[in-house]
């Protein structure tokens, strides 16, 4: 069993508390933006922008620049570009996403084989960080929320016609091009934000999972939007308790790597609380 | 003088390389209705997707309530709230988890920049009344993935009546029906068109229902082969024109 005082103390911590209110935020993002992403089916495409940011980071790397500066910028352009092309292409989305971002992670290694700090970052960039979540990054986070909270809210209603029939909408005066462009960089900044504390691998879990949870468990559109995001905080939370309370569990001969740790477990939670709601649904 | 609802002028639509719409103009007065009746491949869905700035047009005009359609597709909202579309089978992602009455509110919405709780009482007491038009109230919490083809119709229609409308433009919106369920949405439809004095612009293939109802007939394959009263628009030679001559033989032995 876990300590639970421990567990207390360890959030006491200002590092600690950074990284939760960081996963909070992240997983109010994700969980909105998600809900739309998924009914979309732009899923892929998320994951896609996630491996890709790899390729962003590396050429930050490359240049000298600091990645997290190159990150937001690579990952709005790298987002508008993949939507211009698959508004062009006569290939099939999941098919063209996959050539994308396989030639952009296959890049991004062979950039990074010019760098110097490849070795000892790349887990770093897979796994994210996020007990290196300053004060800068929770700030920009929380205005970004606030940026996709007073968007989606108040266009709420135009994005669910959006979402069910875009003839109907477009019928009703929608500017299907604005919207689009508008979520779409919405989500790229979203997953570029989440890629520090998160990492590129697991990026889209934060965006997908909630969404799909919240889906099998909701009635209504709206209450469905809500519950997305709030289970997207949850299992942020969710994530970091169960990682600290694995850390003590298992011994302090295993500090010399707790962000590792910490990534395992922010990495599993989510799909631990998936599973646990498809079961609570079945049940009911 | 007639009150012209809707006035299309000298329109031209490419699809791709190919002309699918040519030259076409008629006008719609207020309160009629008016079928657009021609062969599959004719062009009349891209003529009513043009005319709601679905599609881009090439040449031509189009007013609705004596405003003009951009190019880009924008007319003034305001115009905009006046219309209801209803597309050719409504084909949704059926996982999507939106209720009827969700459905049914969205067509009472602006669709601007608005807080979701805006005017909620107006809203609510809106939808109950749209639904209970269509004899559908005790649907409003099912999902609409659950609904059958005709429950689907006549909740599209009260979302088409959630508020005051002054045209409806329908694309062949009794498509998957039965023949019951077909003569049902047209018994309501023409009870609320009475009602609300809308003005209906729509695609039809069946020509004995446009016999009965329509006030005007445009017979269409690619160009406006011939526009008049059913009498005149549906008269042997001009079906014939619009359909081939093999049409006319087969239409007279059923």
């Amino acid at each position: 069993m876990p300590d639970l005082t421990r567990i207390i103390e360890l959030f006491q911590l200002p590092f600690m508390q950074r990284a939760l209110l960081g996963g909070i935020l992240t997983g109010l993002m994700g969980g909105m933006l998600g809900s739309f992403t998924i009914l979309r089916q732009l899923s892929f495409f998320s994951d896609a922008l996630g491996h890709s940011a790899l390729l962003g980071i590396s050429i930050g790397l490359l240049l000298g620049i600091n990645p997290s500066v190159v990150l937001l910028p690579f990952a709005v352009c790298f987002a508008l570009g993949v939507t211009y092309l698959l508004e062009r292409t006569r290939l099939w989305t999941d098919a063209l996403l996959n050539i994308i971002y396989s030639s952009s992670l296959a890049i991004a290694i062979i950039t990074l084989s010019f760098v110097g700090q490849y070795k000892g970052g790349l887990n770093n960039l897979l796994f994210g960080d996020i007990l290196a979540v300053r004060e800068l990054d929770l700030i920009f986070s929380a205005v970004l929320l606030l940026v996709c909270t007073v968007f989606i809210g108040l266009t709420l209603r135009t994005q669910m016609l959006l979402t069910l029939h875009e003839s109907l909408a477009i019928a009703r005066g929608v500017s299907v091009s604005l919207h689009r462009t508008a979520f779409i960089v919405l989500l790229s900044l979203v997953v570029g934000i989440s890629i520090k504390a998160i990492g590129v691998l697991l990026v889209s879990a934060f965006v997908v999972i909630p969404a799909c949870a919240a889906r099998l468990l909701s009635r209504t559109f709206t209450n469905y939007v809500v519950l997305s995001a709030g289970l997207g905080a949850l299992s942020a939370v969710i994530g970091m308790v169960v990682s600290a309370a694995f850390q003590f569990a298992v011994g302090s001969q295993h500090c010399g790597n707790p962000v590792d740790n910490f990534f395992n477990g922010n990495g599993t939670a989510p799909t631990t609380c998936f599973r646990t709601w498809v079961k609570a649904d079945v049940w009911i | 003088m007639q009150d012209i609802v809707l006035s299309v002028e000298h329109l031209t639509v490419y699809r791709e390389t190919f002309v699918a719409v040519q030259d076409v103009s008629f006008s719609l007065a207020a309160g009629t209705d008016t079928a657009i009746v021609g062969p599959n491949g004719a062009g009349k869905s891209t003529l009513v997707q043009t005319i709601l700035g679905i599609l881009p047009r090439q040449t031509g005009d189009v007013f609705i309530l004596g405003q003009p359609l951009s190019r880009r597709g924008f007319l003034a909202p305001a115009i905009r709230q006046q219309i209801a579309y209803l597309p050719q089978n409504f084909l949704f992602d059926r996982r999507i988890p939106i209720t009827v009455e969700e459905l049914v509110g969205l067509g009472w919405d602006k669709l601007g920049f608005q807080v979701p709780w805006a005017n909620r009482r107006k809203r609510r007491y809106a939808i109950r009344e749209a639904l209970a038009r269509v004899d559908a109230a005790h649907l409003s919490h099912q999902l609409i993935s659950g609904l059958s083809g005709g429950e689907t119709k006549r909740v599209l229609l009260a979302y088409c009546l959630v508020r005051p409308r002054r045209l409806l433009i329908l694309d062949e919106a009794p498509a998957g029906l039965d023949v019951r369920g077909e003569s049902e949405f047209y018994q309501l439809l023409y009870q609320l068109k009475r009602e609300q004095g809308w003005a209906i612009l729509q695609i039809s293939h069946d020509l004995d229902m446009v016999r009965r109802n329509c006030d005007r007939v445009l017979c269409l394959n690619r160009t406006l082969l011939c526009q008049g009263t059913p009498e005149v628009a549906l008269s042997p030679d001009n079906l014939s024109a619009a359909y081939g001559s093999e049409f006319i033989r087969y239409h007279h032995q059923h």
